[in-house]
């Protein structure tokens, strides 16, 4: 046999550490313990991110076994594979291997004293099986078997493998270069860690605190006996995977390797879901609280009493005033709980204010896409044939690397193979941008005028699809006329968004050129008061350019949004007695304190509102004036400290449920597998129980509480739904079906509204869900739903009203304690008009900026670790990025006299936090930029989270969205 | 697979105990008939004694891994620690804190040893386990020059292997203890070509310097304790004269030099 090695692609690699967590995982290894680590390596001169995987380079003259002082030696070399192993028992621990090994890739237990090494996974191989790393990479970027036939792949595809033989020791792991490195002289080994990635330091904390099951324990006690397909459920990739048991325990979370489109990739948070399910922080029993709120005392309670006291507070309200009680769901909530136990609770209480974590995240792509096609989000799917067959990607304010790894890693992976054009519009150089052909580092908040400049250019000059625009876009001419008139041209775009003209007609040339481009865009769009028109804008430069309903062509804010809703019998449904306060919970907050436009008194809150919500300080004075606050959870948390009553909830697999909304319409089943820790109790179950206190029960019946009943029975109602039953959903190995599928034996659709095909729920011929089937850029209605909220159909550009340049933005007429009008654009919702506003000198930016605020603050999510705040409660996830960093410029910290890692503090004029400094080239100069998720209350390195500095008052008149991306702000050493 | 580890919980609390023994004994060694506050008293002879038997079975483990077929390096390593621990106890009783004479630098050597066990063990190990992915060097564009002086190096070495153990491979080759008492120069030669391997390489550069250095301070202290030792036992049994300086020699000794 010849030699057995790895072979690692530093361009497909995109750092998201899911062979980390697929190593620890498959050898129990602990806090500290590796072997095998994902660098990240940046630089301090240029915009540069590189991820180099440091595993065993099985050696011909492995340095490591000579330096074994022991006889026979610890570490051994199998004369036929060339794979170098470590005989734990026969180690010392002296660390000499440690210390030879010029690769740096001995690992070292430091619990139990002895070197640990990559054996390229001999168990696995026993069993037939490669290497954990390589059977989970998102990237397909590590890939295992007989070295030669790497170097004859290598060569093959024309890639520059790296001679990384500096010490002839004949090093037989397998490194390919980036694309477009034309020596081996390439920069890698000069580029510099950041401090805040991996810090040693932070392994303190796992020191106190603990590392949970099945870490450390012997091989024996993890090998499964059962093996259950379901999804994990934290954010919006829906990955599938394989649960495996060990009688009732769980003991490993892989990628579902029969899965045909995924084929097992998985990012490391699913893997560190595991310590999700064991974990001594779960909430076990339910609480109340005993101390002041905020304090964080309570005393154990039963199911009962909880339900019972619960019930008598808030019963009272549902004769009187229905609607003072509010329902926040999200994130860790669940999708069937939101969509189906919590809309019939609110349904029969008779409340309108139930809402979910979207006027956050998503309400202004997820609104738009409602007016322009009909339904809500992209058709199309990560396929060879869809997404992968693409002429470019273009990346507009969406991190997908980070945010939806195992996504990223399918394009990426096609950009390699295909050698597709990538370019990235962000503010800062993200893992996606370190992948990109061009990183355009924009302004904040003005993708709006980035867009329309490249679609006056495209109009202009006839480069957009004329055939298309005339038979499927209804408006188009108006648009392109406004745009003329207006003067948004890439000139005027090029001051604003300090991209200059002559790139943004590069690039709206290259949209309209390739064959297929595929525009994404997520929270860099969404999360500011334009989220609305700037969707409608990039939308429009889609359409324009033929790449709506097509394959390898699509405008993709993330995830579908399926149509799963539970609904009551009419005649069970309670009277609305009044319009819901504000879409955004955000606009909640006046109801609590000053009872306006009238009393909230009582919240249920499914998720962490006390780290979500914009403008921390506010939102914790409207918890501390409610009668009632009922938090429901997997661990306590911000939210908790200010509950009355703390309730432990049951995750997916303890509970029964679905994955998460997805980019490609994937509904991924996963069925209820184990009990809950001690008292703790499915969603569904609480909700039922709480309904029963009301005499719902007639329609949130007992047997719902198996959710596989539930969803056949009450969640699948709606045409594009109907054959996603539980029969379908597991006729398969990997548990999933896309819709829209009308039948159980309807055939799935890889791309939908392609021509000559009608929208699932249309009229025959009708290509999008639309009046007229057409796309709608303008119509006379749409103008009207528009005007009263103070803009028009046609966007006019504004941007944020903390800018550094003066820029127009939207004002508010009014704050959330008024009443409004009701919104045209969510059913009786009420919502304040905006209007547009020339800068001048009482704009807030220049005041701000007199004022020393000399930065932009961009907030985002982390890297692919985390998710939200609870994956803060799994170690390893921790472990990989401890701690809350701020992105800054060298030019900045320079000024500041900052050193990488040290203490910053950050501030803007609604509140400030600290954080650690990440000095790097790739963010603007004037950026900086800080990830979300971390929180006061959490155990290992808590953080004050990032929305004490966002304002609940920035919001988008039409979506509701908030901003969250452009805030000015002032930093300093601390 | 069991390993009888020593984990840092017990290697704390066996030191610490060890600390406390000694501090204990002081504490009441004012207390103690006078044979037990006398070094060279019967029972204190006897405990130096015992205490020199113990501490060069707890230094046998450099040579008791180095030999195939002694035991199991790791259950060495673990008595390696106790008997140090309870050596060094009985070292700390035989000198009553007797620190104005030169043997005073062997408790010193055996403080410095402890500091360094301990260290390595529970400091140590944090540092070795980060150390997984801080090397850049190995992923550099290769020197020519460097390669062509580490080729010359190995066939130095292979030449060398060739007299030292013919049957070895000199990729996977270290001299272990046959070596060393079959060919003691052949290895020591052998060991040169190693150390510049490793220089030209930057081996120990390439770590923090405690880590780098702290198992060859370990080994050197470690040496100088047992030549202290030897020279302790060789003056006072056959220097007593010497030892005593004019006073009593009331110990056990074979010569009065």
């Amino acid at each position: 046999m010849s030699r057995l090695s790895l072979m690692l692609d530093l361009e497909r690699c995109i750092g998201c550490k899911s062979c980390e967590a697929a190593c620890k995982q498959e050898h129990g290894l602990g806090p500290g313990e590796f072997r095998n680590r994902v660098v990240w390596l940046g630089d301090e001169n240029e915009a540069a991110l590189d991820f180099l995987t440091v595993t065993c380079q099985h050696c011909e003259r492995p340095a490591c076994l000579r330096a074994c002082p022991v006889n026979p030696k610890a570490i051994s070399k199998d004369p036929e594979t060339g794979v170098v192993s470590v005989d734990e028992s026969l180690c010392t621990g002296c660390g000499e291997c440690v210390t030879a090994c010029p690769y740096g890739a001995m690992g070292y237990d430091p619990r139990g004293h002895h070197a640990v090494k990559c054996d390229l996974c001999s168990d696995r191989r026993s069993e037939g099986l490669g290497p954990a790393c390589a059977s989970v990479c998102p990237g397909r970027a590590i890939s295992f078997g007989e070295r030669s036939d790497h170097l004859a792949q290598a060569e093959a595809e024309g890639r520059m493998v790296r001679d990384h033989d500096s010490f002839l020791l004949g090093p037989a792991t397998v490194y390919l270069d980036r694309i477009g490195e034309t020596s081996n002289a390439a920069a890698l080994p000069e580029r510099r860690r950041p401090a805040v990635v991996d810090p040693p330091e932070a392994q303190t904390a796992f020191e106190k605190n603990g590392a949970a099951f099945p870490y450390g324990l012997p091989r024996e006690d993890r090998k499964p006996d059962r093996v259950v397909p379901g999804s994990c459920t934290l954010c919006f990739n829906s990955c599938s995977v394989k649960f495996h048991f060990a009688g009732e325990k769980l003991v490993k979370v892989t990628g579902n390797d029969e899965d045909p489109i995924l084929e097992g990739r998985v990012c490391p948070k699913s893997q560190h879901t595991l310590q999700m399910y064991h974990n001594d922080r779960r909430l076990t029993q339910p609480l109340k609280r005993v101390g002041a709120r905020g304090e964080g005392k309570f005393k154990p309670i039963s199911w009962e009493q909880a339900f019972t006291e619960i019930a008598a507070k808030i019963g009272p309200l549902r004769e009187s005033e229905p609607e003072a009680l509010g329902i926040f769901a999200g994130t860790r909530t669940g999708m069937i709980t939101i969509r189906g136990f919590i809309r019939l609770f609110g349904q029969m209480w008779g409340t309108p204010n139930v809402e979910t974590t979207d006027p956050f995240c998503a309400a202004g792509k997820n609104l738009t896409y409602q007016l322009t096609h009909g339904a809500n989000g992209c058709g199309n799917s990560y396929t060879d044939d869809d997404i992968g067959s693409a002429g470019m990607y273009l990346y507009i304010g969406d991190n997908q690397a980070e945010t939806r790894p195992v996504y990223f890693g399918m394009v990426n992976n096609w950009r390699v193979k295909n050698r597709t054009p990538m370019v990235v519009v962000d503010p800062r150089f993200s893992a996606t941008a370190s992948k990109a052909d061009r990183w355009h580092a924009i302004r904040p908040g003005t993708d709006m005028a980035l867009g329309m400049a490249m679609a006056q250019h495209i109009l202009a000059n006839d480069l957009h699809d004329k055939r298309y625009c005339e038979d499927w876009v209804e408006g188009w001419e108006r648009w392109r006329d406004f745009l003329d008139e207006e003067g948004y041209t890439p000139d005027w775009a090029a001051g604003i968004t300090d991209i200059s003209a002559e790139d943004i007609r590069r690039l709206a040339e290259e949209v309209a050129t390739a064959d297929g481009c595929v525009i994404f865009c997520s929270r860099g769009v969404n999360q500011h008061t334009n989220s609305a028109q700037t969707n409608r804008v990039l939308m429009f430069l889609a359409a324009i350019t033929g790449n709506w309903g097509r394959k390898g062509g699509a405008y993709m804010n993330m995830s579908f949004a399926p149509e799963l809703w539970a609904n009551a019998p009419e005649q069970r449904r309670a009277e609305i007695r009044k319009p819901k306060i504000r879409k955004s919970p955000a606009g909640w907050t006046e109801a609590m304190i000053q009872g306006k436009p009238y009393s909230l008194k009582a919240l249920i809150a499914g998720n962490n509102p006390m780290a979500q919500w914009p403008n921390q300080e506010r939102t914790r004075e409207a918890f501390k004036a409610l009668d009632l606050l009922v938090h429901i959870d997997l661990f306590q948390n911000e939210t908790s400290a200010f509950a009355d009553y703390v309730l432990p909830a049951a995750p997916a697999i303890e509970a029964g449920d679905i994955g998460r909304a997805c980019d490609d319409r994937r509904i991924v089943w996963v069925d209820r597998m184990i009990d809950p820790p001690g008292e703790a109790k499915p969603d569904s179950w609480i909700w039922t129980e709480l309904g029963k206190r009301f005499g719902f029960d007639d329609v949130m019946k007992d047997e719902y509480k198996d959710t596989a009943l539930f969803w056949d029975q009450e969640m699948i109602n709606h045409p594009t739904m109907n054959g996603v039953t539980q029969k379908r959903l597991h006729s398969t190995p990997y548990r999933w079906v896309r819709f829209p599928v009308t039948s159980e034996t309807a055939d799935e659709q890889e791309t939908l509204f392609l021509e000559g095909t009608t929208a699932a729920g249309a009229p025959d011929g009708f290509r999008f869900n639309t009046q007229n089937g057409k796309l709608q850029f303008w119509t006379e209605e749409l103008d009207a739903k528009f005007r009263t909220m103070g803009l028009s159909a046609l966007p006019s550009f504004y941007s944020e009203r903390e800018q550094l340049i003066d820029l127009p933005y939207v004002q508010i007429e009014e704050g959330d304690d008024a009443d409004g009008i009701v919104s045209p654009f969510y059913p009786n919702t009420l919502a304040v008009p905006g209007r547009i506003v020339s800068p001048n000198e009482e704009t807030p930016g220049r005041k701000l900026r007199r004022e020393g605020y000399d930065m932009e603050l961009v907030t985002g999510r982390p890297p692919a670790p985390h998710f939200h705040s609870w994956t803060h409660y799994f170690w390893q996830s921790q472990e990989m990025w401890p701690d809350l960093y701020a992105q800054i410029h060298p030019d900045k910290a320079a000024t500041l006299w900052l050193e990488d890692g040290d203490r910053v503090r950050i501030e803007t004029s609604h509140g400030d936090i600290e954080a650690r400094a990440w000095i790097t080239p790739g963010i603007r100069r004037s950026s900086i930029f800080v990830p979300i998720g971390w929180g006061e209350k959490q155990p290992y390195h808590p953080w004050r989270s990032v929305n004490f500095m966002t304002d609940k008052t920035q919001r988008d008149p039409i979506s509701d969205q908030t901003n969250l991306k452009t805030l000015l702000c002032r930093v300093a050493k601390v | 697979m069991h390993r009888p580890d020593l984990d840092n919980r017990r290697l704390t609390l066996l030191v610490g105990a060890t600390v406390a023994a000694i501090a204990l004994y002081f504490v009441v060694l004012p207390r103690m008939p006078e044979a037990w506050r006398t070094p060279g008293s019967p029972e204190l002879y006897l405990m130096g004694v015992t205490g020199a038997v113990l501490l060069l079975t707890a230094a046998s483990f450099s040579i008791a891994k180095r030999g195939r077929g002694l035991g199991s390096p790791v259950a060495w390593f673990a008595a390696h620690v106790n008997l140090a621990c309870l050596g060094s106890l009985c070292i700390a009783i035989h000198s009553v804190g007797y620190m104005r004479r030169p043997p005073a630098l062997l408790i010193l050597a055996l403080l410095g040893l402890a500091a360094l066990g301990v260290w390595a063990r529970i400091w140590g190990a944090k540092r070795m386990a980060a150390t997984l992915g801080t090397k850049r060097p190995g992923f550099a564009a290769p020197d020519p020059a460097l390669r062509a002086r580490l080729q010359a190096l190995i066939e130095q070495k292979r030449d060398l292997l060739t007299r030292l153990d013919p049957s070895a491979e000199e990729a996977l080759f270290s001299p272990n203890l046959s070596h060393w008492l079959g060919h003691p120069l052949l290895a020591l030669a052998y060991l040169r070509l190693v150390r510049e391997e490793e220089a030209l390489i930057g081996v120990r550069e390439s770590v923090g310097r405690a880590q780098a250095w702290w198992r060859a301070a370990h080994l050197a202290l470690a040496g100088l304790f047992v030549i202290g030792l030897v020279i302790h036992v060789v003056t006072v049994t056959f220097f007593a004269g010497y030892v005593a300086d004019g006073g009593e020699i009331y110990w056990w000794h074979l010569t009065k030099w």
